[in-house]
């Protein structure tokens, strides 16, 4: 992939400007509620696109079109709980955290249940989080390394350590503002390399004609109900049933117990604020998602008249082509460009028919090119077999690749270095709210909770930055180490999450709305909980979104049984936080 | 800012007709959700 060095200007240039930003906008009081929370005074749309920006990582706008493109967009469905859960966020956390004036999410559980409560559940929370912000910094680097050849070691240093830099000086206001201006020059370049597919597109082929070709090639199935012959296949990752109910879960668990997210709207100058930056991120997140995997359609049916690559991932393309099996590969290839070329032919006589409104000429295409599709595909599996054999770490899975490729292969100069400066946006976006909360977990909960002598405001601020220091440290060398995950760790960065989100959010649940049971009845289940979460992983017996409902569904069951049997007996009445509940 | 202030729900009477919004916009999405991918397919 061919970086000039106009791209280098632009790359360049963007990064000067969110770096300048977000030390320029960085001024606040230097004491922990300036540090941490902004000293509450953010609008609500600040809080929006912070929730927004904190939520979407890079992989996000390098993963989905390319889902798109080889899957279809059912994993739309996966954010299908989101606004089922903002609408739970905003009746039984938000107003908790506001009334209590707490700092982190987990402060409540100190005064509902007990300090060992608040603790296991915060080290729950900065050890799935700690790992999980390593791997979202060598996910992008290692897309790098693989289109551009960049050093993964000197690429990881450079995203991890420019990021720490504003999110160290400046809190989280510095990394409030420079997620809206993050935002704003993501969403702006992903809609121009959508523009730009769509140009490229030969002569009489529009949007309209674009998602006939992915609609009657099986990529615009945004609703699937997971239901085969054999019944409802549990190990189906994206259907409308596993988005909407373990995507609710997740959402809740996330939003309403992730230090990250509750931090951003804890920012928000009163809970009308917050409520309100929640529930708008509820109206927007499923269209805007429904847009960016509406690339990868617009993608594939670009590719459909321009050649395609057999296999995305160029460098590993290129060990295959250097292997003993670059004569397979070969082979393989070139049954694959054949199959292209007959389905260029179909969907050019598709285009036509769509455009006479010809209906029994539109069926036979469709069968036609549905059976082409399928040709393809097999080609495409023996292709990834084949890269599996040679590259035995590799997955074959070139999915990230995608939408990278058709940036490399076919934008102008300067849009190139526009797009891979997104990727930096987008990562450090969602890894500086990350890092600010576990700075801010570590110094609330564990810091400042256990350290007996009282520290002035400057020293407690003094502290947060060391700690956002040391975790963004941490951060770059987990990612360094996790590099040998290969392409695995992005789903490994969901799955760890599925880990922990479900048994902390049932320990919320039990606080919120199971009243009589205490501290030491919910720790017990939480640990019963997440021992459970980790046999059910290990059997294999669900997808990994329905981990978190197991999770969730164990600490509520759990907790209650150890009340019932072991701690009823104690009748001191659990302490509970003095305040009204809505 | 004073306590009548922070009480005033923005747009409508009530944070109930917000969260019905919500909920009734992603039932309107997933039901056109549905009939683009019948349509295109």
């Amino acid at each position: 992939m061919n970086f000039s060095r106009l791209d280098w200007t632009v790359l360049i240039l963007t990064l000067t400007l969110i770096i300048v930003y977000g030390v320029y906008r960085s001024r606040t009081s230097k004491n922990l509620e300036g540090y941490l929370l902004s000293d509450r005074q953010m609008p609500w749309w600040i809080v929006l696109l912070s929730i927004m920006g904190t939520q979407a990582s890079a992989i996000t706008f390098l993963t989905a079109p390319g889902q798109a493109y080889s899957d279809g967009m059912r994993f739309v469905q996966y954010y299908f709980g989101l606004p089922f859960a903002m609408v739970v966020v905003c009746i039984a956390f938000v107003p908790v955290f506001h009334k209590l004036k707490i700092f982190t999410a987990y402060e409540y559980l100190e005064q509902r249940f007990d300090v060992k409560t608040r603790l296991l559940t915060s080290f729950l929370f900065l050890l799935s989080r700690g790992i999980s912000t390593g791997i979202s910094i060598v996910a992008p680097a290692i897309v790098l390394h693989s289109m551009l050849g960049w050093d993964i070691l000197f690429t990881n240093l450079f995203m991890g350590g420019l990021l720490i830099i504003y999110t160290v000086s400046g809190g989280a206001k510095a990394v409030a503002y420079t997620q809206q201006l993050q935002f704003i020059i993501i969403y702006a370049a992903m809609f121009i390399a959508a523009w730009w597919a769509l140009k490229m597109l030969p002569q009489g082929i529009g949007i309209t004609e674009a998602l006939h070709i992915g609609g009657k090639s099986g990529r615009l199935n945004v609703i699937t109900t997971g239901v085969t012959d054999k019944g409802f296949d549990w190990k189906d990752k994206y259907n409308i049933w596993s988005g909407v109910i373990g995507g609710f879960f997740l959402a809740v668990s996330y939003f309403g117990t992730d230090q990250s997210q509750v931090g951003r709207y804890l920012t928000a100058r009163n809970e009308q604020e917050s409520k309100i930056g929640l529930l708008m991120n509820g109206l927007v997140k499923v269209p805007l998602q429904f847009c960016i995997l509406l690339i990868g359609v617009f993608l594939f049916a670009f590719y459909q008249f321009n050649k395609a690559p057999a296999y995305f991932n160029l460098a590993q393309e290129k060990t295959v082509k250097q292997s003993v099996n670059a004569r397979e590969f070969a082979a393989a290839d070139q049954q694959f460009q054949q199959i292209q070329d007959e389905k260029r032919k179909t969907v050019t006589a598709l285009g036509t028919a769509l455009q006479q409104d010809n209906k029994p000429a539109v069926d036979q295409l469709r069968t036609k090119l549905q059976e082409q599709q399928q040709q393809a595909q097999v080609v495409r599996d023996s292709i990834q077999n084949i890269v599996k054999k040679t590259i035995p770490d590799s997955e074959g899975n070139d999915t990230n690749y995608i939408f990278l490729r058709f940036v490399g292969d076919y934008l102008p100069n300067g849009l190139v270095g526009l797009i891979i400066a997104i990727i930096f946006l987008a990562s450090w976006s969602s890894i500086a709210a990350a890092l600010h909360a576990l700075a801010s977990c570590t110094m609330v909960d564990f810091h400042k909770r256990l350290r007996k002598k009282a520290a002035t405001p400057l020293q407690e601020y003094r502290w947060s930055q060391t700690y956002a220091l040391i975790w963004g440290l941490f951060c770059i060398v987990v990612a360094q180490f996790s590099y040998n995950l290969g392409n695995s760790l992005i789903e490994a960065v969901n799955i760890l999450g599925s880990w922990f989100y479900g048994t902390i959010l049932g320990i919320f649940l039990v606080a919120f709305y199971l009243k009589r049971v205490g501290g030491s009845a919910v720790f017990t289940g939480a640990i019963l909980a997440e021992i459970t979460v980790i046999v059910v992983y290990s059997l294999n017996l669900f997808s990994f979104l329905w981990l978190n409902v197991v999770g969730a569904v164990c600490v509520v069951v759990y907790a209650s049984l150890a009340h019932i049997l072991f701690f009823a007996k104690n009748k001191t009445a659990p302490t509970q936080p003095k305040l009204k509940t809505q | 800012m004073s306590p009548i202030q922070q009480e005033k729900i923005p747009v409508f009477k009530k944070w109930r007709y917000w969260y019905w919004l919500v909920i009734g916009f992603l039932l309107l999405l997933m039901v056109l959700f549905y009939l683009f991918t019948k349509h295109f397919a």
